[in-house]
């Protein structure tokens, strides 16, 4: 396995219990209402995401220290994992735009829902672009 | 357009008539990683010409008498 398609498991195997902590806690602490009313609820979601990201770029940089470890066809296969990254994150988006709207339409959506969204599609950002350098490794890629 | 299918490559050949050279070792002296060797070898990856000039340096020989490109009908 290439040290980058190891490094993509990790982070995929990182993202997921990264993704469930977020939404066992979101869930078992009261959820959106909860989530709006009370502060200290938010900064500990803060703190998961927060600390999550932090990790997440320490566990990455560790298991890819040396550059030499990287060749042309790992650079192309991370070049081409931006755009799983991208399709991601845009269907997140369709997904919480449909979602919210119909839910809240008579209503209008509160506000504490952009920051919800936001949390999300970097959780969502960061998890796709594992999975994009996967598909690459799987599909493989090549200059011809 | 080439494609993968179409580019073929004596990989595996030159390796065991230069002394059963490891993939690894190939790919230490072409300066690419023992996957992308094994990608090459298995036909599933066509490299850049730089890395092409690199492999056929590493045997020692001229870069056709690695890689063949082969017109499809």
């Amino acid at each position: 396995m290439a040290p980058l398609q190891k490094r993509a498991l990790y982070g995929l195997a990182f993202g997921v219990i990264w993704t469930v902590a977020i939404i066992v806690v979101f869930i078992f602490k009261g959820g959106v209402s909860t989530f709006n009313e009370d502060q200290g609820f938010r900064l500990i979601i803060d703190g998961i995401w927060v600390v999550g990201i932090v990790l997440y770029g320490i566990l990455m940089h560790t298991l890819l220290r040396k550059r030499s470890q990287v060749d042309e066809r790992d650079r192309l296969i991370l070049g081409r994992a931006p755009l799983v990254q991208l399709w991601a994150v845009i269907l997140s988006l369709v997904v919480w735009t449909i979602v919210l709207t119909e839910i809240y339409w008579d209503q209008g959506i509160p506000p504490i829902f952009m920051y919800l969204v936001l949390i999300f599609t970097l959780v969502v950002s960061t998890v796709a672009q594992s999975i994009g350098i996967l598909i690459g490794y799987w599909k493989g890629v090549s200059h011809a | 357009m080439p494609s993968v299918s179409n580019i073929r490559n004596r990989i595996r050949r030159l390796r065991f008539d230069h002394d059963e050279m490891t993939q690894e070792e190939l790919a230490n002296k072409a300066g690419c990683t023992r996957q992308t060797i094994i990608a090459l070898e298995q036909g599933k990856y066509v490299p850049s010409i730089t890395l092409a000039f690199q492999i056929a340096r590493a045997f020692g020989v001229a870069l056709e008498e690695v890689f063949q490109y082969e017109e499809q009908s």
